[in-house]
């Protein structure tokens, strides 16, 4: 959806007015929905020469001392604090640059984000600059992993097909991704970008070895999906969250269900799931769910494919599963 | 000359993940309460009110600490409220020793309080992602809230770049024995969130990454709770001490630092907590310390993330930064080794109610102080994107 028809705040982040009681040691405690909010007319001041260029030029600024002559990108100062405040000056910057130090990946984003992780986001000394301009990162070449941008990785600014003069409007991608041309262009666009679209993957055929396997697997699942849905604590991993998902597996096809506390493993084929699994070994979930390695890192680490990005939040719900249900095991123990 | 100032009372309220019996009234009045039991003293003995309270959005309130004043019987009287980020307590700490030392006051509560985890997300029908965002109101305005910035992420770009420059520091296996040995210190907590959360290496290892580098038992939990302290000048400390029977810990060195927000030549370092080695030895020279790895006993630190543990305690001067791995690999914070770090569990599991974080971590490093008949601790907190902001307090057992 376009950036300009979307409301500063979207409706499905907005909950009803409504409240709800809960009981504690024989004692009613009242939830309420609420909300804090304020609108914004918001003025950007020295800082919209800035953003006026990423928006309508395509083009990055920074500022330069008339003194010291270091040039600050982005233009944050229109005083140089370190040369008693002399005056600074709009510069044009170039449009790649190096990374100023290794890149964190944000995989559990905050809810604003959760759609649009994961991603990178690092700082970036364009040619030029003195100091570096804080960006999102991303590959063309799928998710991004550790070790893919590191520090001094040459990255290039993207800019945003929909621009609507804020910093989201640009991000990086690594110069190696891109074709020299793509590199020199000035104002280069996202939708010019080769990306690389996700692809389910396909499996060998199974051995009498891995039908079996998978059998096992699928029965000790079951039974833990049965002590996960017993479990006071594990089922609040997945309070108020429901979703049926394939899960495709090289000698064979299951169906986890999640609703709202109860989860449920059947050895079924679902017609129109909400999002599909593919893992060629069934005991990489089966480890996950055991609390023997997380899935989340699975993803990552392409052991264990989703067809959605966005459905990593029911990733990390599982991996919540499995770590509480041990949690409560531990705390079983500990009263003995 | 300024005023000698001590701690002559403390108190805290559980940690909890979620507190739906109470709300950031009663928890703070709670903390209050037992912190003047301990001291053995009534509220109206107290002077001033420092309130450590991080963030507005928490307690759903702008001045969220008008109320209080009031409810903790505190009416007609001095308060400030300091807010400085995940710092909040450390600086509030100091404050109100510069009030005390300046003979503005002879007693002050220091009272912090958090009530976080009351924000929720109605489309991942959970509070985390909330929490998370709220706090991420905390970035840039202009350049970083809207390219999904967060504490977590901001505190990484340190510890990558800190890995950049030192590189094989910080091995995955020694921030997870570290993890462990904090979840079996947490087991004599009760005021804990994760008191009975031991997990062992291997689970911190197995653990899934939340921001890479850092894996969810690496990292610090939400919680709400509040936590009090009493202070007061020395002739007031020593009557109070003669009538509570409990002992004064001296606050002997306090020490601030706030770095650059922007990294790049000129501002800030991002392979180094520069604040932090700013506010450790700026409180080492107040108190007269001069080389911190024979004094310090006690190290009560803000482990936002066990990886930030490791480079605050090189940039405290307590370990080479180059051999950082050393407070595993050579013991120095393991049981018997040289340094006590956060015997209370630290914020990763006692938990992290921000305002009252840094307070609660002073609360346990006096107890410890006592308890284990040791002279010198270091408390600190952390704060503020790319851990821009430190407050460290010298706390000394007479």
């Amino acid at each position: 959806m376009s950036e300009k028809k979307r409301k500063v705040i979207p409706d499905e982040f907005i909950p009803e007015v409504r409240s709800r009681v809960i009981t504690l040691d024989n004692k009613d405690y009242l939830l309420q929905n609420d909300a804090m909010f304020t609108f914004y007319e918001r003025s950007i001041g020295e800082l919209s020469p800035f953003f006026l260029a990423i928006r309508d030029e395509k083009r990055i600024l920074g500022c330069k001392c008339t003194k010291c002559g270091i040039v600050r990108v982005p233009p944050m100062v229109t005083h140089c604090p370190d040369c008693d405040f002399a005056p600074t000056q709009l510069v044009e910057m170039e449009q790649a640059g190096k990374m100023n130090t290794t890149p964190p990946i944000t995989y559990f984003a905050t809810s604003l984000f959760l759609d649009k992780a994961p991603f990178g986001r690092g700082r970036v000394i364009l040619k030029g600059a003195d100091t570096a301009l804080s960006v999102m990162l991303y590959t063309t070449t799928g998710i991004l992993v550790p070790g893919l941008i590191k520090k001094g990785t040459e990255v290039k600014v993207i800019f945003r097909d929909e621009r609507v003069g804020q910093i989201s409007d640009i991000f990086c991608v690594p110069t190696s991704e891109l074709t020299p041309q793509q590199v020199a262009k000035k104002g280069l666009q996202e939708s010019e970008l080769n990306w690389e679209a996700p692809k389910e993957p396909e499996f060998p055929k199974p051995s009498k070895e891995d039908l079996a396997i998978y059998k096992q697997s699928l029965k000790e699942m079951q039974a833990l999906a049965s002590k996960m849905s017993q479990s006071k604590r594990a089922r609040k991993a997945i309070e108020g969250w429901k979703r049926s998902i394939a899960v495709k597996t090289k000698a064979g096809e299951f169906a986890m269900f999640i609703n709202n506390g109860d989860f449920r493993i059947e050895d079924k084929k679902l017609e129109s799931p909400d999002f599909i699994i593919a893992c060629e070994d069934p005991k990489t979930l089966l480890d996950g769910l055991m609390y023997k390695g997380a899935i989340t890192d699975s993803v990552i680490m392409k052991k264990l494919w989703i067809s959605k990005n966005l459905e990593f939040n029911t990733i990390f719900k599982l991996d919540r599963l499995a770590r509480f249900l041990v949690m409560e095991q531990k705390e079983k123990k500990a009263a003995k | 000359m300024a005023k000698k100032v001590g701690i002559v009372g403390a108190a805290v309220t559980p940690f909890k993940g979620k507190w739906y019996q109470k709300t950031y009234y009663e928890l703070a009045q709670m903390a209050t309460r037992e912190a003047v039991k301990d001291a053995n003293i009534s509220i109206k003995d107290v002077d001033a009110v420092f309130y450590g309270i991080y963030n507005d959005i928490f307690e759903r309130a702008c001045i969220p600490e008008h109320p209080l004043q009031g409810i903790i019987g505190m009416q007609n009287k001095f308060g400030i409220r300091i807010s400085n980020g995940g710092a909040t307590g450390a600086y509030t700490i100091s404050a109100a020793h510069a009030y005390l030392a300046g003979e503005r006051f002879k007693t002050a509560l220091v009272l912090g309080v958090e009530k976080a985890t009351d924000c929720f997300d109605f489309t991942s029908m959970s509070a985390t992602p909330e929490v998370i965002k709220t706090i991420a109101w905390s970035g840039d305005c202009f350049f970083e809230q809207k390219i999904g910035w967060s504490a977590s992420d901001s505190y990484a770009e340190i510890v990558l770049g800190y890995m950049d420059e030192y590189p094989g520091t910080l091995k995955p296996k020694v921030t997870a024995q570290i993890s462990s040995l904090l979840s079996k210190q947490v087991r004599t907590n009760p005021y804990a969130q994760r008191q009975f959360d031991q997990v062992t290496p291997e689970e911190v290892m197995n653990s899934r990454y939340i921001v890479y580098p850092f894996k969810e038992l690496e990292i610090c939990v939400y919680s709400e709770g509040a936590a009090a302290l009493i202070l007061a000048e020395e002739e007031t400390a020593r009557a109070i001490a003669r009538n509570s029977g409990k002992p004064i810990v001296w606050i002997t060195g306090v020490g601030e630092a706030n770095e650059h927000s922007y990294a790049g030549k000129n501002q800030k370092n991002m392979s180094h907590i520069v604040s932090d080695y700013l506010g450790s030895h700026r409180a080492y020279e107040m108190a007269g310390i001069k080389d911190p790895t024979k004094s310090i006993q006690i190290v009560e630190l803000h482990d936002a993330f066990i990886q930030q543990l490791e480079i605050s305690m090189a940039e405290f001067g307590l370990v080479p930064y180059e051999t950082v791995d050393s407070l595993v690999e050579d013991g120095i914070m393991m049981p018997d080794g040289r340094l006590i770090v956060n015997p209370c569990g630290g914020l990763v599991y006692c938990g992290h109610a921000v305002g009252a974080s840094n307070i609660m971590s002073a609360w346990s490093a006096r107890n410890e102080l006592i308890k284990r008949k040791m002279k010198t601790a270091l408390v600190h907190g952390t704060g503020s994107t790319v851990a821009q902001y430190t407050a460290c307090a010298i706390l000394e057992h007479e």
